[in-house]
């Protein structure tokens, strides 16, 4: 089917957000326009001004500044969590649509168990447990995220399998091994991007959430998830301080999804 | 066919028992535990403690006690709260009826959503541009964000809505009742009808291109023809299943929506009895909230299987 | 489709209630509506975890605390006192307490409240298998007599200075639990029998509980004035308050200080300030930390603390600075103790003479040791992870890093009372007694006691114990004071601010007065009344 122009712009608006965002986050320390913990305990909870872009919040800290600083931590966490899910979903996928029924079937199985588990109430148990810092945050949001790559990726690699090519390389005396690494691997890269795409909004997702009930990344440290769980308090008075981090979380995630679907639909 | 049941059951269950497993270590592995809120009070003497330490249980080894309550649990002994005392069972029982109101509720209005949006945008190219950035929003909205803000404008600034809670006190008529309904059920609902919609879309689609249907095109029937009577009737079936994941997922998940909106469902037990680190009753929750989904995801296997004698031979 | 839904459904609801905010008071004014911040565990007073407000509206004690901190009798007919012949101290070091009860007091079933059901109380706490929370006090007793119906003398091994409240909890009715299982008795435990203004109607289990007015309550028949109480169990804070704008529950007790700003300026609620019993602390634990052992760097980060910015500031102005564990609000209170006042320069000062200088980071080192620690706080506590953060920076300005560190309220109990951690943002509600042995003595680290600074001073630690071991309480109070005196010259914790309450109640609410302690705002909850608008 012809693409539109329009089909193509949505996709590269997203990414070029992304970007952006990618951006903004790294160079943090030197956008910011105040010290990430400088507080003003005399220009407390300033609505949106030429000297405070976004306002201030509780205790005088500049709003754009935590959210350029709070992109850093919530984007970290939601890409690096993505490529341990794709790491793990790729693998177990791989493993189960190339190796024999009885592989195949345990991990399914494992993975059906994992999907099982309620997510949300999983990592809030965990992160009570645990009470992780940011590193081991992300390999807790990880761990939960690889199923769905695990599906998509066994579901390619068992229609690739059935095809010729490998067909043909299995005859010409390749390893099984080799077969997957030369053959079947590059065949389910896109999918596996689309799925990692995804995984990115949903780990931002679920890190917001998680630090919603305070078990997330902890203050002081600034994530968007736990700038709005401070802001929960003060909705009504002062909704800045809860849209714009919130508006942040919307927007990147939105991109990711939006740039997933654009390469999923580019397959097709 | 009973072979693929009962494999897959055979299968489930030990997998079952080791998500127990762990769930009961990482519970067991918090610091705190419910003997917390005694070492607050400064009148509680280190002998208090350790009886009460002894008379809970919490002294035997580790093994031991998730032996014994596992022994219990299989047989619908889920213990007793730490929180007030009662049956698991009975706490958990009794708060089913409001989350299940509040996600049939959910998935009603999703549905109502979700199966127009869904085919129209499959039949039509221009409403599908439209929606489906409405649907990639959807699934793209933190909950709690959606469920704040609408709490604020509905509730607060223009006061049509209460605020939280299932129904007035005194009250409880059918509207009441359902203007508590409304945004608790709005929220949970924008993610599953901007998920359904963008599925069934795609499963339509889908079908459409694929070889059998070119036989039909051959045939000469229209686009819209080949959609609606049978690219739609095939995506259902996987439809439906998607539904019921969603749905036995959601159920559980619906932790931070009953947080917010104060629904007295099991969504807000879990986060209370996390709160109060009471172990039986988180136990209980996430072992019901796996069996659940296990079994739905079983059903919907079967359903698969049975229906389409092709994945038979992919499985 | 979606939003016709949605708009039907909105307009439907408009319909039903003529569409505005519901207004803050019913027609009637016989229903108070309260949003309460948690279910209660249990309605048994002794065996509860938590506060004992809604239990204390259906069972008396004895005696309770009125808002100035008074003990005032209720079922007793005036508090025992060595003035009035109610307390003797015996030859063998012992005392005899004589409790006179109220004549003419009925539980909500008939029966008349007697001295046996005091005894039957004692017995059930010291002799049976049942030990519930609250026992303070109750293993010193030796044996209680009950020479009448209206008489019972209480025999203590040794003496025991908060002897007054040893019944604030009120007594278990003997006529009805005798010789059954307490912890077993969920008739009891969910509905209690008592003789106070109230009864229980209904609890709905993760909703609410329903009081009504008890029919021939003692003070007479016009009381209470409310006929009916409902407690709706909120937890989660910004629903609560919310429920509270939109007039869903009229009232909310110990509304949290940064949520006082959005009920200033409503005109259906008065918020009522009580200053309160307990006080916010930055606990130095020395053991752990040990250059908080040395008096000077103690001194020096009360000096660097600047206490007046931060209560105006990030607490809105709602609480007092204090200077030490009792309140101003207690009569053993001591207003006369070494003060610390903001002085960065002094701060720097005291550090640079005791050794500390400042490093290349601006943080100060002494011997190879930073002067660097964690702070530890309770998370989910909006103000009080600000006033961490201030005190985080002003500490910084003088060469200390404090790095904050949240941890939840479950673990964080588990961790200070182990002592593992170096210092604490934290808080004491301190009980109607003025005691404070438990926190400052020697003797007292966990687990016999709560000196989580475990701090030791010989001197402090006799004025404490002295001032236990006497039932006079003028004598009580002296020992006290100079205790209190002691205890700013050493400053082994810095004391912050007093924890002031703060209730939010309908305008139209006659009789609230708040109260300070434990027996909290509902404690004359018989005497107010709803006046028609």
């Amino acid at each position: 089917m012809p693409r539109t122009v329009a089909s193509t712009r949505a996709p590269l608006v997203a990414l070029g957000l992304l970007t952006l965002l990618l951006v903004g986050a790294a160079l943090a320390p030197w956008l910011a326009p105040y010290a990430m913990d400088g507080l003003d305990l005399a220009n407390r909870r300033a609505a949106p001004s030429v000297e405070h872009w976004f306002g201030t919040d509780e205790l005088g800290r500049d709003l754009l500044t935590r959210v350029l600083f709070g992109a850093r931590v919530s984007l970290a966490i939601g890409l690096i969590s993505a490529l341990v899910s794709a790491a793990i979903g790729a693998a177990v996928g791989a493993i189960a649509g190339s190796a024999g029924r009885l592989v195949d079937d345990l991990l399914m199985r494992i993975t059906d168990a994992m999907l099982a588990v309620p997510r949300l109430p999983l990592l809030m148990i965990t992160a009570a447990v645990l009470q992780p810092s940011v590193p081991t945050l992300v390999l807790l949001v990880g761990l939960v995220g690889w199923m769905e790559t695990a599906r998509v990726v066994r579901a390619e690699v068992l229609s690739l399998a059935a095809r010729d090519f490998v067909a043909a390389a299995r005859a010409m005396g390749a390893t099984p091994t080799r077969v997957i690494l030369r053959h079947i691997l590059p065949g389910v890269l896109p999918a596996t991007a689309v799925a990692t795409t995804l995984a990115v909004g949903r780990g931002i997702l679920l890190e917001s959430a998680l630090s919603f009930f305070g078990v997330g990344v902890q203050p002081p440290t600034a994530s968007w998830g736990n700038m709005l769980y401070q802001a929960q308090s003060t909705m009504s008075s002062e909704p800045w301080l809860a849209i714009f981090p919130g508006a942040m979380i919307f927007l990147t995630v939105l991109a990711c999804n939006a740039v997933g679907d654009a390469i999923g639909s580019a397959q097709s | 066919m009973i072979r693929f049941v009962v494999r897959r059951i055979a299968q489930g269950v030990p997998l079952l028992l080791v998500i127990s497993l762990l769930v009961f270590a990482l519970i067991h592995a918090a610091p705190g535990g419910p003997l917390s809120t005694y070492l607050e009070n400064p009148n509680v003497r280190p002998e208090d403690i350790e009886r009460l330490r002894r008379a809970m249980g919490l002294d035997r080894p580790l093994g031991l006690q998730y032996l014994s309550w596992l022994w219990a649990f299989v047989r619908g002994d889920w213990g007793f709260s730490y929180a007030d005392g009662r049956p698991v069972l009975d706490r958990l029982a009794e708060r089913v009826p409001a989350t299940l109101e509040l996600v049939a509720s959910a998935c009603v209005m999703a549905l109502m959503a979700a199966l127009p949006v869904g085919i129209l945008a499959a039949v039509s190219r221009r409403f599908d541009r439209v929606t489906s950035v409405l649907a990639v929003a959807g699934i793209s909205l933190p909950v709690f964000w959606l469920g704040l803000l609408l709490q604020l404008v509905f509730a607060g600034a223009l006061g049509w809505l209460p605020s939280s809670g299932r129904a007035a006190f005194d009250g409880g008529d059918l509207a009441d009742r359902l203007a508590h309904l409304v945004l608790p059920a709005t929220v949970l609902a924008a993610a599953l009808s901007a998920a359904w919609s963008r599925y069934l879309r795609r499963a339509m689609r889908d079908t459409v291109a694929r070889p059998f249907m070119r036989a039909a095109r051959a045939r000469g029937l229209r686009e819209r023809t080949l959609l609606l009577h049978h690219a739609l009737p095939n995506a259902l079936p996987t439809f439906v299943t998607v539904v019921l994941l969603d749905v036995s997922m959601m159920a559980s998940g619906a932790v931070v929506t009953e947080s917010i909106f104060a629904w007295p469902g099991i969504g807000s037990l879990f986060t209370e009895s996390l709160a109060r680190r009471d172990y039986t009753v988180l136990m209980a929750f996430l072992m019901v909230g796996s069996v659940a989904v296990m079994t739905l995801t079983l059903v919907a296997d079967i359903a698969v299987y049975a229906l389409d004698p092709r994945t038979r031979d992919a499985a | 489709m979606k939003r016709l839904l949605i708009a039907a459904t909105i307009a439907l609801a408009a319909c039903g209630g003529d569409g505005a905010r519901k207004p803050s008071v019913p027609a009637a004014t016989d229903l108070l509506t309260i949003g309460y911040d948690r279910e209660p565990d249990t309605m048994n007073r002794y065996a509860t975890h938590i506060l004992e407000d809604i239990e204390s509206c259906v069972v008396e004690g004895l005696v309770t605390n009125d808002e100035t901190m008074n003990i005032v009798p209720v079922l007793a007919a005036e508090v025992p006192t060595t003035e009035n012949g109610g307390v003797v101290l015996r030859t063998d070091g012992g005392m005899d307490v004589t409790w006179r009860l109220r004549p003419g007091v009925r539980w909500h079933d008939g029966v008349s409240h007697t001295s046996a059901d005091v005894k039957f109380t004692v017995d059930a706490i010291n002799k049976g298998d049942w030990k519930p929370e609250s026992v303070d006090g109750f293993d010193r007793i030796s044996s209680v007599d009950i020479p009448d119906s209206l008489t019972a003398v209480v025999h203590y091994r040794e003496v025991y200075a908060p002897y007054r409240l040893q019944f604030v909890r009120g007594t278990l009715p003997k006529h009805l639990l005798e010789g059954k299982s307490i912890d077993a008795a969920t008739d009891y435990n969910r509905k209690p029998l008592g003789t106070g203004p109230y009864r229980v109607v209904e609890w709905k289990t993760g909703e609410y509980i329903l009081l009504e007015a008890a029919p021939g309550y003692w003070r007479g028949a016009e009381f209470p004035k409310i006929r009916r109480l409902l407690f709706r169990f909120l937890p989660n804070t910004t629903t609560r308050i919310n429920q509270l704008r939109s007039g869903e529950v009229q009232m909310v007790a110990l509304v949290p200080w940064d949520k006082v700003r959005e009920l200033r300026d409503d005109p259906a609620i008065r918020l009522n300030t009580v200053v309160g019993n307990g006080y916010e602390h930055v606990t130095l634990n020395q053991r752990h930390f040990p250059p908080f052992g040395d008096l000077a760097v103690r001194r020096a980060m009360a000096h660097a603390i600047d206490r007046e910015l931060i209560v105006k500031t990030v607490l809105d102005g709602l609480v007092t600075v204090v200077n030490g564990p009792i309140q101003p609000l207690s009569p053993a209170y001591e207003k006369n103790v070494t003060v610390y006042p903001y002085d960065p320069v002094r701060a720097q000062a005291l550090l640079d003479s005791a050794g500390w200088r400042k490093g290349v980071d601006g943080i100060r080192t002494k011997g190879g040791t930073r002067l660097s620690f964690t702070m530890i706080t309770q998370s989910g506590f909006a103000i009080r992870e600000n006033v961490s953060q201030a005190l985080q920076q002003q500490l910084r300005a003088v060469g200390i890093e404090a790095k904050v560190r949240l941890i939840d309220g479950t673990s964080i109990s588990s961790v200070w009372f182990t002592g593992d951690f170096d210092a604490m943002l934290h808080w004491w509600q301190q009980g109607a007694d003025p005691g404070i042995t438990l926190f400052f003595a020697g003797d007292r680290m966990p687990p016999s006691g709560r000196n989580i600074n475990y701090f030791r001073d010989d001197t402090l630690t006799g004025m404490l114990y002295a001032s236990d071991r006497t039932a006079d309480e003028a004598a009580r109070i002296t020992l006290l004071r100079q205790a209190q005196r002691r205890l700013a010259t050493l400053v082994p914790e810095l004391p912050l601010y007093n924890t002031s309450k703060v209730d939010a109640v309908p305008t139209n609410l006659t009789g609230f007065t708040g109260n300070p302690t434990n027996a909290g705002p509902f404690w004359n909850v018989w005497a107010w009344q709803l006046t028609a608008r």
